[in-house]
């Protein structure tokens, strides 16, 4: 709060950054170094080609000692660029560094009025008049350290997530990976074959679980989800639920004293099982038991028993015998884990497409989705590997594919964005036709053709060689002939200018990606935003995209917007180095932005504790009566409390009232202060 | 249900009274016994056709249509129609100027020559969808009101476009009538008749006439027609329906010319909604004047159990 160097009478200093062209292009410097000079308490106002250099710096840096500066105003551009550059220099010429304000005169200014010269020198002048009216109240802040905890947690175990766990455990940290699904893997162990290389995903991938489970730093927890989650970088603490799965583990079983008990996974209880479901990890074209494994490869190899569906019939638990595996009566299971670091790899689904009516899917038996094609073409999945039409199982002969099905769709119906990697697998679908129905015809109906990745144009030429056909055009629509249930294709194909109308026995629809429901609920629980279309928001898009706004928190993969393998996998390493650096730093500093509570003047009325979007305040007892309590590590700094208290209890450090007032008051006023 | 009697503003449109006078007259009679009276819309104009008039001069389109409007606005009652062109003209306008301050001011400026204002009061709906509404009519009552049922009999089932198209601007999947793409409330319709739907290919093709093309292409029209009625032959369909005359008029006469112009004979009766209704409930086809279709409909009766 107020300090005694407030009293001495501010001598403030001000540089005017040229930016090149990019400032003095429109704004005249010198006008406005000649009315800086005429702001009160200003004692020095220079200008120079580019502040942010060394020289700058050097300038400033000897400015401050030279004039004994109690502030520092540069007015250059955006303080997201260089406000770190300033507050170093502040800090070697001898000020604290929070005594130093940019006025932006560059993104704000310059750019947007590159041909108003007079109005934009006009506004720069506000803008510096504004800064230095803070800048005279500014104080010295101290940033605060606090320890963190050696370990991370990791939300999903798609490939992206355990690329994330791994290269965190390998670097030493104590990692929970947590998975909502019985098994590891996510999206990628659905799939066939991978574009361009066509390497087999599960060969590729199962190394990796196989890692995962083994890795003496990974903690695998599987069925498992966050429940709530409190505090700050470096001190999380999370709640987890462990879904009961009414099997033991050889752990677990040792634990209650069966030793050399629980699951082997040897499967004798699934034929027993009376009750039959649809298994979601076969897009439901597969049946499976109340108590199932997805696929044989699962990691770990445990048993689930889905308790929406079981009877307790008891069967599973005669057969099991003296392994004594099966629990009927498990109960969900909280357990609490401390981390410094979490990453969120929450990945996707497929946009409902049966929302685009005209396309049928639903309504035809022969129109699938692309992930429904994925494991109809797959040696493990439902058919062995051999694609048929869901009519009549018989082989495809003629078979359409349908490009961005919801993607880049401005209908309102589908989404506005790119989906990034249905062009490529399409490419893909069309190959694998190739090799296993070589008399087969492939249609192939886009928009544009995206490949844009290392090797995928090849790719791309090499599908066109093997015979494929592509029509460009959106599909308007389908129909099926009831008779025979085969498919009407209809569309224009652009580049004849000609309407189409084409019968084929199978149509795949390369269905738009979203987050899934549970983004949202993980989202909320660590603090982090989203865009309009529901993914993560990264920090910033281009200069920090494993990031977030939540410090300590870090996204990998398809949850932060449509990313194939590569690029999820590339997020990943990214998201897990930049996850460890607080981590193997031991302690993280905290910019000194937050809410301080006057006691005297708080009333305990508790308005500003449900406002508070990062659950930063409480109300405590202190001698006999009911006040708030900021705490400052998990503070942002927002000022949401500060603008609201209605007694005028809260104060913003670095945005105090009296600080934006004055600003206010110099840019109403003028010069007339 | 209660026995309260939903009063509407009848439009007639123009195709039905001079072409098909028994839709009219089934329209009048049979809504009487599912608790709906059809009040005559005095002084209404043509609606005018939408493909004919909007495609030429938007002003003049909807000014008139605006004047059919206000009509019902004084009889302070909504519009009740049978013809899915009508429906395009009146409701859309209808559903314009409620929401375009702009568009409204300059077709009140024309309506002030007569001394007339468009205010926005009152709604439009097809008939057909009346019907279907479970708050005013329903397919339960429907099928209460047959007397006669039409079994033995397969039904295709022509929606017609401008009923539920475009998607965006019809507020159908508002009202529970159901998605455009492959709607089923038609069916329910014709089942609670006693007789038969049947789902052919392309069931949401055009019929060939609307949108200006009889009038500007009759062969390509045609065409058209011929398609969806070879879609309809091959599942069996011993009549169409529809809930438009001009569609009626299409496929009817329409059969009658593919077989002038391209020698391909057909004889499938086309029945408006509203004959099938009249009949069900008793009526005679002499009452429904379905000798002065072009198609006999003798076959269709004569298969009626």
């Amino acid at each position: 709060m107020v300090d005694e160097t407030q009293s001495q009478k501010p001598r403030i200093g001000v540089y005017i950054c040229h930016c090149g062209t990019n400032i003095a292009g429109s704004i005249d410097i010198k006008e406005l170094q000649e009315y800086t000079l005429t702001i009160p308490d200003v004692v020095v106002a220079d200008e120079y080609q580019y502040v942010c250099s060394t020289p700058g710096q050097n300038m400033i840096e000897e400015a401050i000692k030279e004039h004994n500066l109690t502030a520092l105003v540069v007015a250059a551009c955006s303080p997201r660029l260089h406000e770190p550059t300033f507050r170093r220099a502040s800090k070697e010429g001898g000020m604290n560094q929070f005594r130093f304000e940019m006025a932006n005169i560059r993104e704000q200014n310059s750019w947007v009025h590159m041909h108003d010269r007079e109005g934009a020198t006009e506004k720069a002048k506000d803008a510096v008049r504004m800064a230095v009216a803070k800048a005279r109240l500014l104080e010295d802040l101290h940033p605060k350290s606090v320890p963190v905890e050696h370990a991370a947690m990791v939300v999903g175990a798609g490939i992206a997530g355990i690329q994330a766990a791994l290269d965190l455990a390998s670097s030493g940290i104590k990692t929970y990976l947590i998975e909502k699904a019985p098994t590891i893997g996510g999206r990628m162990s659905q799939l066939d074959k991978t574009f361009p290389t066509l390497d087999c995903s599960q060969c590729i991938l199962t190394p990796k679980m196989v890692d995962v489970d083994r890795h003496e730093n990974i903690e695998l927890m599987t069925y498992t989800e966050v429940e709530s989650v409190e505090g700050y970088i470096g001190n999380f603490d999370v709640t987890l639920r462990k879904k009961a799965n009414g099997v033991l583990t050889m752990e677990q079983a040792e634990a209650r004293g069966f030793v050399g008990g629980g699951c082997n996974g040897c499967g004798d209880c699934e034929p027993v099982c009376p009750v039959i479901k649809p298994n979601p990890f076969e897009m439901d074209m597969a049946p499976r038991k109340a108590i199932y494994i997805y696929h044989p490869q699962v990691v770990p190899l445990l048993y689930t028993i889905d308790f929406d569906s079981c009877v307790k019939c008891g069967l599973c638990e005669e057969i099991c015998g003296d392994k004594k595996a099966i629990d009927l009566e498990m109960q969900d299971e909280f357990i609490k884990v401390k981390v410094g670091t979490a990453v969120l790899a929450v990945g996707y689904e497929l946009f409902p497409i049966e929302k685009k009516t005209e396309w049928g899917y639903k309504r035809y038996d022969n129109v699938i989705t692309s992930l429904e094609f994925e494991r109809l073409i797959c040696a493990s999945g439902p058919t062995g590997g051999k694609v048929i039409r869901p009519s009549d199982g018989e082989t495809p002969k003629k078979i359409g594919f349908v490009l961005c099905a919801g993607s880049r769709d401005n209908t309102g119906i589908g989404k506005p964005y790119c989906s990034r990697f249905c062009c490529m697998y399409s490419l893909k679908h069309a190959h694998q036709i190739y090799e296993k129905i070589p008399d087969a015809q492939s249609y192939l109906f886009y928009m544009d053709i995206r490949s844009f990745g290392k090797m995928y144009e090849e790719f791309y030429y090499r599908i066109q060689d093997e015979g494929a056909k592509f029509i460009r055009g959106r599909v308007a629509k389908i129909e099926e002939d009831p008779g025979t249930k085969n498919l009407y294709v209809i569309t224009e194909d652009t580049l004849l200018g000609q309407p189409v109308n084409i019968e084929v026995d199978l149509v795949v629809l390369a269905s738009a990606v979203q987050p899934t429901e549970e983004t949202d609920h993980v989202r909320n629980l660590f603090g982090v935003s989203c865009s309009g279309d529901g993914w993560l928001n990264e920090a910033h898009p281009k200069l920090n995209p494993c990031g977030t706004t939540t410090a300590g928190v870090f996204l990998a993969g398809v949850c932060q917007g449509p990313k194939d393998i590569p690029d999820a996998v590339a997020q990943a390493e990214g998201a897990a180095a930049a996850a460890s650096i607080p981590i193997h730093v031991g302690e993280v500093e905290l910019e000194p932005y937050f809410a301080i509570c006057n006691e005297e003047k708080c009333a305990g009325c508790g308005m500003c504790i449900d406002l508070c979007p990062y659950a930063a305040l409480d109300l405590v007892e202190k001698e006999g009566r009911t006040v708030m309590e900021v705490t400052e590590a998990k503070c942002k700094g927002c000022g949401t409390c500060g603008g609201f208290c209605p007694g005028g209890a809260i104060w913003m450090q670095h945005f105090s009232t009296p600080q934006i007032i004055a600003q206010i008051d110099a840019f109403l006023l003028g010069g007339e202060q | 249900m209660s026995g309260k009697t939903h009063q509407y503003a009848f439009f007639l449109g123009c195709i039905a009274p001079n072409r098909y006078p028994g839709i009219e007259a089934a329209a009048i009679k049979t809504s009487k016994n599912l608790g709906i009276e059809l009040l005559p819309l005095k002084g209404a104009s043509c609606c005018p056709a939408p493909g004919a008039f909007g495609s030429i001069d938007l002003s003049v389109w909807m000014s008139m249509a605006a004047r059919n409007l206000v009509l019902a606005e004084q009889m302070n009652m909504d519009i009740a129609l049978i013809c899915n062109g009508c429906y395009k003209s009146i409701w859309e306008v209808n559903h314009k100027l409620k929401h375009h301050d702009e568009l409204r001011d300059r077709v009140n400026e024309v309506l002030k020559e007569i001394d007339m204002e468009f205010k926005g009061t009152i709604d439009v709906r097809h008939l057909a969808e009346i019907i279907y509404d479970e708050n005013i009519c329903g397919v339960a009552k429907l099928a209460d009101s047959v007397t006669t049922p039409l079994t033995g009999v397969k039904i295709a089932i022509h929606y017609g476009c401008h009923l539920l198209k475009p998607r965006k601007e019809r507020e159908f999947d508002a009202e529970g009538v159901g998605e455009t793409e492959n709607p089923m409330w038609m069916e329910e319709l014709i089942a609670a008749l006693g007789a038969e739907p049947v789902q052919y290919r392309q069931k949401m093709q055009c019929c060939g006439a609307g949108g200006g093309v009889r009038g500007y292409d009759i062969a390509h029209a045609l065409d058209i027609t011929n398609e969806k009625l070879i879609n309809m032959s091959e599942v069996g369909a011993d009549a169409i329906t529809e809930v438009c005359p001009f569609c009626q008029l299409q496929f009817d006469r329409g059969q009658i010319e593919i077989g002038e112009k391209f020698g391909v004979k057909w004889a499938i009766p086309v029945l408006h909604f509203n004959e099938l209704l009249g009949l069900a409930q008793g009526m005679s086809p002499q009452d429904l004047a379905l000798d002065l279709h072009g198609i006999s409909c003798e076959p269709f009766l004569n298969k009626l159990q």
